[in-house]
């Protein structure tokens, strides 16, 4: 009896109400903002219709939140019923959607130096849970309402040199986690874990051991220190039970010479079984990469006509300049253009997407000018799609850099392993842009200088209305029209921007928010009410 | 070769002995209980509140023992190690006392800083659980590993968290009600009441936390009437509606919750004393 009534106790004493459902993380972002990149396809385009044209010059700011010891921060806040989950490494804040007032925060305490290292990008929503990664491997599982532990889990170690930057990316019940850097010699995988109980589902390696396909890749035991590092969250295709991420570098990052071969599967796009953790196909964009490109930018999905048949599409602008169009179901390159003008290492990429490469143009001993650089053409700054104009969004850095190769080799413990580098040629032609590029063929239909920048900065938000939402470098939140790349709304933040925007709804109200270095900030119409009344 | 291999062995056995010189450090005979504490108590107010004040709370010639977190960091041997030998060139000198009794002090200065998790607290743990499952209803607004309430704070790390003496006050004394759980009931211009705790609130806005878990984003602006209770949710009489029995093993079993060591040293800050 007495256990009845416990049970009975604890019963009534669980939260009652389910937050976030399967239902909901299907939906395409409306009044919430459920994962890193706003919905499974990383559309980034919002169904929320406030903010248009016609009234942004009325945006003003609602509030700051002021995160105590934020270092740039890269981190997307999650909307849920009006509350906002932000992470910074090792901490989570529960926030106002509002009022920007804290509601809870968690602090993840680290014991040693070394676990200090990495940034953290976002957290991720399941049920009554909201989940985060911290720079010393842990996956925490706090309640929704309080901040209380429900349990946290060791994925990997900080004395190998493993870290674990993105947020963590659920579907259906499953918690996919990856880890960064692969500029160690660390090779990367993906694991997904029960959201429930923290069991671990399956692991799988970036990197293919002896034996299985892809090892022959890698010449000698180049493969033991290989890097291709998962430190990105992904894209899903709920119908065909696809997970998509793209690979890091090939380690060591400058030096192929120790690893004649492929390398697979750094700088692949791999569609893994949501279920199984089981590979169903591949396309590397940089083969026997020698310049850090990692391909870890953000998969984008589309169901868009095809050489005049539907198609599910996957598109990436990569880090090694081209700009890919993809058939997601099998892999199949269907597309591929360039979208920098700087580009001197490939002339142009074969019938099956493989660039084709231009002698000499790789990391000497003595400097080649290699464009685009290490930084890359695009990186992890979210483009965004808009289907009714047809274009996808990205930031788009123009440069070169004078590329070196050494013969550093792998020390264990965690140490660079990158056996070279590139003096960034930061000269009149070293500039960033927001290009708007035709979905299919890749061509550029417009593009905004971000004048002053000089890195990539922030990614970018669309939204029904025909607005991209770009956070800048340099402190400037713009809003820029959809169709034309015309700026038509602006606010100086006041310190750097590296993270990307997103948009949610209160009480009919349509927020923008965006972090800054050390804050996040949130916008609204001046007179919203107004707006929602007609 | 013989007498190089030798001259090894003697360079590692020489490196191994150093390295224990290094780590071996004084180890506490009399353990941690509550004899010890009261014995160290009245050492050090006998003779260390001259410079450090009563009960080691203020020190007028130095620290503050209670007050300052460093001290929580030095390990019992490096606290030993300063009573008997002193900081050289500063004030505080050897002190000439007995082992035992340096020990005690010890034990008594970690215990006044020490989480309730650090000290021994006589208890059944097991009975603990059921009295906060059970008579004790403390799960109806606290969580203990992710099960029970939510309107009260979280006890799953309250060992780590708070000195035992703050969890006696707690379970026995009224005290002011902690940021966070300021009960509150407001009444919205449409009418609706709603009964919760302010997890946050300015000027303008409140953060409510309903008793059905639900948060509520309040506009001040949008409320008829905000009413804010002077007393706690918290009930103030354990030692008196339960047991003797039933609340010396909740408190056993409170002051056993540890999840994470919020004191733990952090690498890299610095030791402090000599």
């Amino acid at each position: 009896m007495r256990h009845v009534a416990l049970a009975l106790l604890l019963a009534l004493a669980s939260p009652l109400f389910a937050q976030v459902t399967d239902q909901q993380l299907l939906q395409l972002p409306g009044k919430d903002w459920l994962t890193y990149n706003g919905s499974y396809n990383s559309q980034r385009n919002s169904e929320l219709d406030q903010i248009k044209p016609s009234n942004i010059h009325t945006l003003v700011a609602q509030w700051a939140f002021h995160v105590n010891g934020g270092a740039p921060m890269q981190s997307v806040p999650i909307a849920v019923n009006g509350l906002l989950y932000f992470t910074q490494p090792n901490a989570l804040y529960a926030i106002d959607g509002r009022s920007g007032r804290l509601i809870w925060d968690h602090h993840h305490p680290l014991v040693k130096v070394k676990d200090r290292e990495g940034p953290q990008r976002g957290a991720a929503v399941y049920k009554d849970r909201v989940y985060y990664l911290t720079t010393d491997d842990y996956l925490i599982a706090l309640n929704a309402t309080t901040g209380s532990v429900i349990y946290e889990v060791k994925i990997a170690e900080t004395t190998e040199g493993y870290s674990a930057p993105p947020a963590p990316f659920i579907a259906k019940g499953k918690v996919i986690v990856g880890v960064a850097p692969g500029d160690r010699g660390l090779n990367g995988w993906l694991e997904a874990y029960d959201a429930d109980t923290g069991k671990k589902l399956w692991h799988w390696d970036a990197i293919p051991k002896p034996g299985e396909p892809g090892n022959e890749t890698w010449a000698g035991d180049s493969w033991k220190h290989a890097g291709a590092a998962t430190w990105m969250s992904g894209s899903y295709d709920p119908e065909l039970n696809l997970y998509y991420l793209g690979m890091g570098n090939p380690s060591p990052d400058f030096n192929g010479d120790v690893r004649i071969g492929d390398n697979l599967y750094s700088e692949c796009m791999v569609a893994l079984d949501l279920d199984t953790g089981k590979m169903k196909w591949y396309f590397q964009f940089t083969p026997h990469d020698m310049m850090d490109w990692d391909g870890s930018e953000v998969p984008v999905l589309v169901d868009a006509m095809y050489e005049g048949k539907m198609r599910k599409l996957l598109v990436q602008a990569d880090r090694n300049g081209f700009y890919y169009v993809l058939d997601r179901e099998t892999g199949k390159f269907l597309h591929g253009v360039p979208f920098v003008k700087q580009m001197n290492w490939a002339s142009g990429l074969t019938s099956e997407g493989r660039p084709i490469r231009i002698p000499g143009i790789e990391p000497s001993l003595t400097g080649t000018k290699v464009c685009p650089s290490s930084i890359g053409a695009a990186n992890w700054m979210s483009p965004a799609y808009n289907p009714q104009t047809n274009l996808f969004y990205v930031v788009a850095l123009e440069g070169c850099g004078l590329a070196t190769k050494n013969t550093e080799t792998f020390r264990p413990g965690g140490f660079q392993y990158r056996a070279g580098g590139d003096v960034l040629l930061r000269d009149s032609d070293w500039k960033v842009y927001v290009r708007a590029l035709d979905l299919t063929t890749g061509k550029l239909v417009w593009e905004q200088e971000r004048i002053g920048n000089i890195g990539l900065g922030g990614g970018l938000l669309s939204t029904k209305t025909g607005l991209i939402f770009s956070g800048e470098l340099n402190g400037q939140f713009v809003a820029l029209d959809a169709k034309t790349g015309k700026s038509l709304w602006h606010f100086n933040t006041g310190e750097g921007i590296n993270a990307q925007p997103m948009t949610y709804m209160v009480n009919g109200k349509q927020y923008v928010a965006i972090a800054t270095n050390t804050t996040v900030f949130s916008f609204a119409l001046l007179d919203s009410e107004k707006v929602t009344a007609k | 070769m013989r007498l190089c291999c030798t001259y090894l062995a003697l360079l590692v056995t020489g490196a191994v002995s150093y390295a224990l010189a290094q780590t071996t450090s004084p180890k506490n005979p009399l353990g941690h209980g509550p004899e010890v504490v009261a014995e160290g108590h009245t050492i050090f107010n006998q003779t260390c509140t001259t410079c450090h004040g009563m009960d080691g709370s203020e020190g007028e010639r130095a620290p503050a023992l209670v007050g300052e977190r460093r001290f929580f960091r030095l390990s019992e041997g490096a606290l030993y190690d300063t009573v008997k030998h002193g900081i050289p060139g500063t004030g505080m000198p050897a002190l000439n006392i007995s082992d035992e009794n340096i020990w005690k002090v010890v034990v008594f200065i970690r215990a006044m800083r020490s989480s309730a998790s650090e000290v021994d607290v006589p208890g059944n743990v097991a009975h603990g659980k059921e009295v906060f499952f059970g008579k004790g209803s403390c799960a109806k607004c606290h969580m203990l590993d992710g099960k029970g309430g939510t309107i009260g704070p979280d006890l799953s790390n309250i060992g780590a968290q708070i000195t035992l003496k703050r969890l006696k006050e707690s379970l026995t004394i009224a005290g002011p009600i902690p940021a966070g759980y300021q009960p509150v009931k407001v009444v919205t211009l449409k009418g609706q009441t709603i009964d919760g705790i302010a997890k946050n609130q300015d000027d303008f806005s409140i953060q409510l936390l309903d008793n059905q878990n639900h948060i509520h984003l309040l506009d001040r602006a949008e409320l008829k009437s905000v009413n804010e209770p002077k007393t706690s949710l918290m009930p103030h009489n354990y030692d008196k509606v339960l047991s003797p029995d039933e609340y010396n093993d909740l408190l056993a079993m409170l002051a056993k919750q540890v999840t994470i060591n919020l004191h733990r040293k952090i690498e890299g800050d610095g030791e402090v004393g000599r």
